[in-house]
């Protein structure tokens, strides 16, 4: 399966895992700092346009980075042919799925 | 060349898999444990994606889903995702370093292997006291 293969995964396993690690020391500072966001706070944040712009692109980094990651531990460890080829069928069409319905998500409360 | 065939010509590598006696270096366990978390996150993010719509639906479903933190079946998993977060940020920070030719050397490479498993135990038990 010619998903994000070689060179190309390794870099963006990498940019995605720096997006990923940015996210959560913000969220980690945010908490640490203050008292943890209600619900006017976080809907304010989260379900307007630049805010879900930014959940999504997070979204993004993070189901690439699971795949990348799915996938390499998959080759390592399931051998035979058609078992990995199902197992990794199933991992990506979840993602996908996973990734649609965030999608779905944001578009419906940040639009 | 199968692996049987590379026994009968002698030039199969040596395989070990008596677990009594493969060695397991700190460095193989904060491997083993960047892999372990990464999967356990993977697992965890249909349940992510489901949090994250009922936290935007309103009040209540927001209040709830921070509740369900707090009850027991819900601090076990708190702790086992709280676990593998930490451990798979600190573990990939350790790699994203070494990438760079930071702390690649053995004795740091064991040292930071041993601060990254320390460091996401302490992190995890910290999250499910707070």
């Amino acid at each position: 399966m010619r998903l994000f293969t070689g060179q190309s995964a390794f870099v963006a396993q990498r940019i995605s895992a720096l997006l990923l690690l940015a996210c959560v020391a913000v969220v980690a500072l945010r908490l640490a700092i203050g008292p943890s966001p209600t619900f006017a706070q976080w809907r304010a944040w989260a379900g307007q346009p630049l805010g879900g712009a930014v959940v999504l692109v997070l979204a993004g980094a993070l189901f690439m980075h699971a795949w990348i990651g799915a996938r390499d531990v998959l080759i390592d460890y399931v051998k035979p042919f058609a078992l990995r080829l199902a197992v990794m069928t199933f991992v990506a069409a979840g993602l996908c799925v996973l990734a649609a319905w965030t999608a779905v998500i944001v578009a419906t409360h940040a639009l | 060349m199968t692996d049987s065939q590379a026994v009968k010509r002698g030039t199969a590598r040596p395989v070990f898999l008596d677990f009594a006696r493969i060695r397991f270096p700190v460095g193989a366990i904060a491997s083993i444990a960047h892999r372990v978390s990464g999967v356990v996150l993977v697992a965890a993010l249909p349940f992510a994606v489901f949090l994250l719509g009922r936290s935007l639906e309103g009040e209540e479903a927001f209040s709830a889903v921070l509740g369900s933190a707090r009850s027991i079946p819900g601090r076990v998993v708190l702790l086992v995702v709280a676990w593998a977060c930490a451990q798979h940020l600190f573990s990939g920070i350790r790699h994203l370093l070494m990438d760079v030719g930071i702390g690649s050397s053995l004795n740091a490479g064991r040292a930071s292997a041993y601060a990254v498993l320390v460091a996401a135990a302490l992190v995890s038990v910290g999250v499910l006291v707070l």
